[in-house]
């Protein structure tokens, strides 16, 4: 392309192999100084791998790494941080019950005579603070803050430690969509005072506002770099995917039967405090329809959803499915009266992860006698089950049905519980954050397998923490805040920032609205 | 759950054995050297005497004395292997016992306790029970699953706490160790099963054979004459078949794994996770308590009941055969066999040379030791092959797009660890 000095750093060549795989093959990647560049590629693209190159966990079989057109070897995350690489990772690697001073000077600490000296750490991190737009209270513990604070205190030890290559690992994963607007504009700022960014991503809306240049994975592939605003999302996916990917799912208006469930003043009590964390919520979720809980994540929707599906008593309210109370029910007996449940937690509570496949897919009728003969599992029945689900569900995994599920790779763990549930064919779907962590090509599979349950005529009711899959695949909307439905809407006639002061607790509607 | 995964069970099960034969090797390798240093570093041993004794920890089993020059011979010792597997048979049993509930992810370290509730049920029903009025085959049937049933209860306890109160199992289990020791102490003590007829038995209570109670030899007495061997090892084989068919082949089973790999996923999947952590503790018990029922009901063997400062090393050998058996029913059967055949050795060595038993027991202890690294050492077997499998399995997500069947890459290894 043009001349070397022109970026800060170059990827060339990369190729990583694991026994049996190409993770990374052939991979260029240039990040120019001052800019934001966006990674996209699906789950298990390379995009991690790529980036464990750069900061020295792994070691590339081909390929060079240049800074500022210098070679250099990465050996390991010491030597990127010499090279003033830093990262925020998906998950904030904070210490709750530290001040965010203590967590930005955190490993970087200056000391005389073993005494920290923290007033100069304070003077720098006011200055980062001021420069930068990045808002925190350097006092306050780690525990008390918000998850949007709690991302700028990420940001700041960055900067602390004067880096100027900064890797966002799914940045947006865990805020609001206010948050979400700020880190944009902190993202720019930072770009524009000369820090060069990557912005390793799958959401393209993101993508499309804040970056300057894209770079596409595609099965540890280069595909390509584009400019950003010579482009459009439909094309990013296009690359991403390696086909046509429908971004809104198309579906006819919903039809709406008879009332599955019945939820009715519903309290839950919270784990963490004295007060109830889900208050009298009431709502009906009919035959043939979506309806949606949106809200932030830790408004009660674990605790409703734990309190629906019996995982967790709740004080008060009553539960009906298909007309039958199901309030003080076990978990068992509401799953034969016919309630699926895709949980929030694959890992927790939707896999045995040291189980086989198909073990995993019959964790929820492995009791029926179809798959049990006097408490004797008919292991060909299982077997056979299992290989028709993998085969109907696409679930793709090293082994087939003998796959350690542990062993998969995370869409398709996911793949393999929507598939369980869906094919029990009853007529509730509580579908939990199902999406989660999925990228655009299985999101769209998930989402087509839930308007298709919906139009044979379940009752789907979904929890979900993204607004764009709300608006995209409910019926109705529901916004839950600090344990209340605060508002009944339609998607059609709501826009994403209007639920958005309603899940931040800005708005709510009248009680009476809200039924 | 057969057939096309048997080369990947194979792989696993075969890196497991590896694992706790290299165990055994390393614990005999110390041994041996412990042997050569108090050999050599003692004029009264010698060089000589401590290759004898090595001799003998290695193949004690076949010993058969010395000859009429003084040098160790070897051959069939139908006495010794009877012996071995008499002894083995309680290890078998307190080792299902510790696998059983370490399936469902209990740690149970009462087996001891269950074991002391299983003999002092099984002593009390056998010797209480004319055999004058009652037939002793019966009374046979009733002590043994008396004993069973008194095991059962005593590891349910633990479970209990553990599955209602959320009290640590490690906790409970140690706690009831104890209680049972002093019960079990308190009971005989008042009880008028003491040996009161044999003047050099004192502190001891009678033999079940005082009552004619004895399980039958069904002619293993034929097989290895002159050893304490009862048909007690037949029961214990066929109990380690029992458990590994349950564990394997049944929805119980599949449950009750499930609870011990994943309490949480097999709640969500309906599973009664808590009644299943009770049950899974009550067979260990249960086993735990066969194991004492079935050594004293043996005939030969008497109890002594002042037991209130120690309790049985059957109990705590029992984690270690299980261990050792990486918690494969089938396994332990094995393993007991040979942690008996060490004791057997041990014997040897005091009887033949000047070192006592006690070398068997370091011995032992090394292999407990490392058998806790078996882990360790199978991952380390499969070292290389586990770092690339991590990334590798990430089959290529989503898209249903026909040609693409080639894996896709490391980011997946992440989302699989979390």
């Amino acid at each position: 392309m043009d001349n070397a000095p022109e970026y800060v750093i170059e990827m060339l060549h990369i190729t990583k192999e694991f026994p049996g795989i190409k993770a990374n093959d052939d991979i260029t990647l240039q990040l120019r100084r001052g800019e934001i560049h966006a990674l996209l590629g699906e789950n298990g693209a390379g995009k991690s791998t790529l980036m464990s190159v750069l900061f020295g966990l792994y070691q590339p079989e081909a390929g060079v790494i240049k800074k500022d057109g210098k070679e250099v070897r990465i050996n390991n995350p010491n030597d990127a941080t010499a090279l003033h690489i830093g990262m925020v990772h998906q998950h904030f690697k904070l210490i709750e019950v530290f001040t965010v001073l203590d967590n930005i000077i955190l490993g970087a600490e200056d000391a005389k005579l073993g005494f920290l000296q923290k007033k100069q750490a304070r003077k720098k991190v006011q200055e980062l603070s001021d420069r930068y737009g990045l808002k925190v209270d350097v006092d306050a513990k780690v525990e008390d803050i918000t998850v949007g604070m709690q991302q700028r205190v990420e940001i700041l030890k960055m900067l602390y430690r004067d880096n100027e290559i900064l890797i966002f690992d799914e940045p947006t994963a865990v805020l609001t969509p206010q948050e979400i607007e700020e880190l944009m504009q902190i993202m720019k700022n930072l770009a524009a005072e000369g820090k060069s960014i990557l912005f390793i991503s799958h959401k393209l809306n993101e993508i499309m506002e804040v970056s300057d240049r894209v770079s596409v994975l595609r099965k540890g592939r280069y595909i390509g770099t584009v400019n950003t605003s010579e482009t459009s999302k439909e094309e990013l996916s296009r690359m991403m995917v390696g086909r046509d990917v429908q971004l809104v799912v198309d579906k006819t208006p919903a039809v709406p039967g008879e009332p599955v469930l019945e939820v009715e003043d519903l309290s839950v009590p919270s784990q963490l405090h004295k007060n109830d964390a889900v208050k009298h919520v009431s709502l009906t979720a009919r035959a043939g329809e979506i309806v949606c809980i949106a809200g932030i994540d830790g408004n009660g929707q674990t605790e409703f959803v734990y309190a629906l599906t019996g995982l967790e008593k709740p004080s008060g309210g009553t539960i009906r499915l298909c007309g039958k109370d199901i309030t003080h029910e076990s978990i068992r007996q509401r799953s034969l009266d016919g309630m699926s449940h895709i949980p929030e937690d694959r890992h927790k509570h939707g896999l045995v992860l040291d189980y086989t496949l198909e073990q995993n897919m019959v964790l929820q009728r492995y009791y029926e006698p179809r798959f049990q003969d006097h408490g004797f599992i008919k292991f060909d029945a299982v077997r056979e089950y299992a290989e028709g689900l993998i085969e109907k569900y696409d679930v793709r995994s090293g082994q087939g049905p003998v796959t350690v599920a542990r062993s998969m790779s995370g869409g398709n763990q996911q793949k393999a519980i929507i598939a369980r549930e869906i094919d029990r064919d009853l007529p509730l779907i509580v579908a939990v954050q199902p999406t989660r962590g999925l990228d655009v090509g299985a999101i769209e599979f998930v989402h087509k397998q839930l308007v298709a349950q919906r139009d044979a005529g379940k009752a789907v009711l979904l929890i979900s923490l993204e607004l764009d899959e709300v608006m995209n695949l409910s019926d109705r909307i529901l916004v839950m805040y600090e344990g209340e439905i605060v508002g009944e809407f339609d998607p059609k006639k709501v826009t994403v920032e209007e639920l958005g002061l309603y899940m931040a607790g800005a708005n709510r509607q009248k009680k009476e609205a809200a039924e | 759950m057969k057939a096309n995964n048997s080369s990947f069970w194979k792989k696993n099960s075969t890196r497991s054995v590896i694992a706790s034969l290299l165990s055994i090797a390393i614990g005999l390798l110390a041994g041996s050297v412990v042997i050569l240093i108090m050999g050599l570093t003692n004029p009264a041993l010698g060089l000589g005497s401590a290759l004898e004794g090595i001799r003998l920890v290695l193949f004690g089993i076949f010993s058969t004395g010395r000859n009429a020059a003084g040098a160790l011979t070897f051959g069939f010792n139908p006495a010794s292997i009877g012996n071995m597997l008499f002894r083995a048979m309680p290890l078998i049993l307190t080792g299902l016992s510790v696998a059983t509930a370490n399936k469902t992810g209990m740690f149970n370290i009462g087996a001891a306790g269950q074991y002391l509730a299983g003999t002092c049920a099984t002593l009390f029903i056998a010797l209480s029970i004319p055999s004058t009025s009652v037939p002793p085959w019966i009374i046979w049937l009733l002590a043994f699953l008396g004993g069973m049933l008194a095991g059962a209860l005593w590891g349910a306890i633990p479970g209990l706490l553990q599955a209602l109160l959320n009290i640590n199992v490690v906790i409970a289990c140690i706690m009831t160790n104890w209680i049972a020791a002093n019960i079990v102490t308190w009971l005989f003590d008042i009880s008028n099963l003491k040996n009161m007829v044999e003047n050099t038995k004192s502190g001891y209570i009678y033999k079940t054979t005082f009552n004619n109670v004895a399980t039958p030899k069904f002619g293993l007495d034929k097989l290895f004459p002159g050893s304490q061997i009862s048909g007690g090892i037949l029961i214990a084989i066929v109990l380690a078949i029992a458990v590994h068919i349950i564990m394997t082949k049944t929805t119980f089973g599949y449950e009750l794994k499930a609870c011990g790999a994943n309490r949480h996923a097999a709640r969500y999947a309906g599973i009664r996770d808590k009644r299943n952590i009770v049950l899974s503790m009550a067979i260990a018990g249960a086993l735990a308590g066969a194991g004492g029922s079935l050594y004293y009901l043996a005939g030969n063997t008497e109890f002594f009941w002042n037991t209130y400062q120690s309790l049985p090393a059957a109990g705590f050998n029992g984690i270690a055969v299980a261990l050792l058996a990486v918690n494969n029913p089938i396994g332990v059967i094995f393993t007991g066999c040979f942690m008996s055949m060490l004791n057997i050795a041990g014997l040897q060595i005091t009887n033949l040379t000047a070192y006592n038993e006690y070398i068997t027991d370091v011995i032992i202890a090394v292999i407990v030791y490392l058998s806790a690294f078996s882990l360790i050492i199978k991952m380390w077997l499969g070292g290389r092959e586990k770092k690339s499998a991590a990334p590798a399995p990430a089959a290529a997500q989503s898209p249903p797009v026909p040609e693409n069947k080639a894996p896709g890459a490391a980011d997946n290894g992440k989302e699989a660890d979390a």
